[in-house]
């Protein structure tokens, strides 16, 4: 990475990240720069630490931090509890949603999208105002409105659940969104529409990292960079014509102990920075 | 209880309860009785197997005994919002209808003191009150007997519907001691009440009521009641009878009680009746909270449910004893009964004690108890959407209460009540 990019503005710096999970060390030296507006896809076999790096970034307790840092619009991100970062504009997706019997899925988003709002310093919004704001994030993403009274992701379909994600991400305006395996239990239809409520909140200064074990999701969310992630490292980052490079080839070369072998992608992205 | 202390009630119950006597007449007899069994039994100790989970040591504290004054002041705390306009307000145990509003009460509900519903009552009123209200050994049912003054009853035949609200106001600011409420509620006919019963006290107080409640035939009572944060020692005894086609809906909801000990006795007598028993409280400290439920199966085609959900915290303890009995007659009788808590601390405890009794072999009776801690993941996934992480603990205690809060039709009074559970909620022992 040239000098350049390092200095430019950057809105997720990982620089050499070790973390663990109850002692076992998962992620071992990550680096990943994001600029604002760009979308990276992550992919990489199960078990690689995708959902680890998601997890450390959004603040899982359950994830030690070793070493390394997390800059994020330029101030520690480590520094921060989640819900801080959830304010400061990072959402997840997460792989899978957790279900909150007993609290409506309209009470849950309103008390996250009034969280968010009195940190930003602006007024919370009544149950009305509310209330029209989903509705049409509701229509964004395709989601039966009927799922607004029933409780958090409870009993929720696969699908239902993925599409409540980024109904989510959707009300709460994120700066950066992780979205991790978003399309794993969806079927194409499903999918389709996923991605394109993704694609209508792309745009402005708004980044997204893209979690995928298959490449299809990139069919219709484009990514401007993709990145394997290998037993906690990245291993190789390039264009979007990695990703179809990898669904060609799989990730059994990542087991051969080869070098990891530069092919076109790489070059182009060397040369565009 | 030690002899010394035990002698301090005693001594002060003799004087008090004959000082009663004096002034009116009627229930000496009872008072006699109460006096004399209290004397005999005292309060049971933890070794008494009704009492293993709730130790009444504190209790013998000096300052008890006495009872309080009848005038006192309200304590201060938000109105519910109740929608009723019918308000009876007791102060220190007694009904004060200087304070009450009864303006709006329909024709077929009646609402008197004992001294006037002994003088009016016929024969059978009288045969029902001393059937719902008997002599007993129980020691707070004693306490209650030896100083009866006057207490309260509640009357509604026929076709009608109303919503009252009591509100049991204790001060114990200047001085501290007991408090003791004895009512009757009556329901024939077709008759529908739904009863607030809201519970604010200051000050060292023991506050002790005893219900005698009869749902006659197709008569539906709803019974709300809200113990507000700051009650002292609470000691409720209601012994219900449900008839053919009534239906006895209880809740109980609390917060920041030292001693709650809520004792119920539900008797379905006549097919198609049910019952709904539902508690939710959250504890901190060194509190107690002790539901003991019986329901009684009498016979055949009734069904019980029964949602019991506490949060405990500190060094707070929680039992539950709930037993179903079903006589041999009560083919086709459904019951189910849950108990479950989260347990926030290592020093917090539960106590679980389902007992079942089944005569009958058509029967269907489930009981289930969990103890469990707070969804760490629910948490994470609350914060990771920007709730801290003391709101997203406050909304874990809405979602484990929802069952029990859920059937408030009132949404302004389900909120309030939540809203008092989820403010008692301790705070984390690690912020991060
Ligand atoms: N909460 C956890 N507890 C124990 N092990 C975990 C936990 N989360 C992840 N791991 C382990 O860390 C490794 C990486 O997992 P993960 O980040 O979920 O991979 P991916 O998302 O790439 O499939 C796996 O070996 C997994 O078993
Ligand atoms: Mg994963």
């Amino acid at each position: 990475m040239s000098e350049n990019e390092k200095e430019g503005s950057m809105i997720l710096e990982v620089n050499d990240l070790h973390a663990s999970v109850e002692d076992t060390p998962i992620l071992r030296g990550l680096n990943l720069n994001v600029k604002p507006g760009e979308v990276h896809a992550i992919m990489g076999p199960n078990g690689s630490g995708k959902s680890t790096f998601a997890n450390v970034i959004a603040g899982h307790e359950d994830y030690a931090v070793d070493s390394g840092s997390v800059l994020y619009n330029g101030i520690d991100l480590l520094d921060l509890s989640p819900e801080e970062r959830a304010c400061e504009g990072i959402f997840l997706a997460f792989q899978y949603p957790v279900s909150i019997p007993g609290i409506s899925n309209a009470y849950f988003l309103r008390s996250a999208l009034n969280a968010v709002r009195r940190y930003r310093e602006e007024s919370e919004v009544d149950a009305v105002d509310f209330l029209q704001l989903v509705r049409s994030k509701m229509a964004l993403v395709g989601m039966d409105e009927k799922l607004l009274q029933r409780s958090v992701n409870d009993g929720f379909s696969g699908g239902e659940k993925k599409r409540n994600e980024i109904l989510q991400m959707a009300v709460l305006d994120p700066k950066l969104a992780i979205l991790d395996e978003t399309d794993s239990g969806l079927d194409i239809d499903a999918l389709r529409i996923v991605a394109e409520g993704v694609n209508a909140l792309r745009g402005g200064d708004r980044s997204f990292i893209v979690v995928t074990h298959y490449q299809r999701l990139l069919d219709y969310i484009v990514p401007d960079h993709v990145h394997v992630l290998s037993q906690g490292q990245i291993v190789r980052s390039g264009d979007k014509t990695l990703a179809h490079e990898l669904e060609r080839e799989g990730y059994s070369w990542l087991d051969s102990g080869d070098k990891p072998k530069k092919s076109e992608a790489d070059q182009k992205v060397q040369e565009a920075s | 209880m030690n002899n010394e202390a035990l002698q301090h009630w005693n001594n002060s119950l003799t004087g008090q309860s004959e000082g009663l006597s004096s002034t009116e007449d009627l229930f000496s007899t009872r008072r006699k009785a109460g006096v004399d069994s209290f004397q005999k039994n005292g309060f049971p100790g933890r070794r008494h197997e009704e009492w293993r989970y709730t130790s009444l040591k504190s209790l013998s504290e000096e300052g008890y005994p006495a009872c309080l004054p009848h005038e006192g002041n309200l304590p201060e705390v938000d109105e519910l919002i109740t929608s009723s306009d019918i308000r009876i307000v007791l102060i220190n145990g007694v009904f004060r209808k200087d304070l009450s509003d009864l303006t709006a009460l329909p024709d077929e509900v009646r609402v008197e003191g004992f001294s006037d519903f002994r003088q009016r009552a016929n024969t059978q009123e009288i045969e029902n009150f001393d059937r719902m209200l008997p002599l007993s050994d129980h020691p707070f049912q004693s306490l209650g007997d030896a100083l009866l003054d006057d207490g309260l009853v509640v009357t509604a035949i026929g076709n009608t519907d109303a919503r009252i609200h009591i509100l049991h106001a204790y001060d114990g600011t200047d001085t501290s001691g007991s408090a003791h409420i004895t009512g009757m509620i009556h329901l024939e006919g077709g008759a529908r009440l739904e009863i607030l019963e809201e519970f604010r006290s200051q000050g060292q107080v023991m506050g002790n009521t005893r219900w005698g409640i009869h749902v006659g035939d197709e008569c539906t009572l709803s019974r709300q009641r809200i113990l507000r944060p700051g009650c002292d020692v609470v000691f409720h005894g209601s012994r219900v009878e449900v008839g053919k086609a009534g239906l006895f809906q209880d809740l109980i909801a609390g917060s920041g009680s030292r001693l709650v000990r809520n004792e119920i006795h539900v008797s379905l007598n006549g097919a198609g009746g049910h019952t709904d028993l539902f508690g939710g409280y959250v504890s901190d400290g060194d509190e107690v909270v002790d539901h003991h439920t019986t329901i009684e199966h009498a016979v055949a085609d009734c069904t019980s449910r029964e949602i019991y959900r506490g949060v405990l915290g500190g060094k707070s303890r929680g039992a539950f004893t709930g037993m179903i009995h079903v006589h041999q007659d009560a083919q086709r009788t459904d019951a189910k009964q849950s108990n479950d808590a989260i347990l926030l601390s290592r020093n917090s405890e539960m106590n679980t004690r389902p007992r079942l009794e089944i005569y009958a072999d058509d029967v269907k009776c489930t009981h289930g108890a969990t103890v469990g801690e707070l969804d760490e993941g629910a948490l994470f996934y609350l914060r990771s959407r920007g709730v801290s992480l003391e709101e997203a603990r406050r909304m874990m205690v809405r979602a484990f209460t929802a069952e029990v809060f859920g059937e408030i039709e009132n949404e302004g009074l389900r909120e309030q009540i939540i809203e008092q559970l989820q403010a008692a909620m301790p705070a984390s022992e690690c912020v991060t």
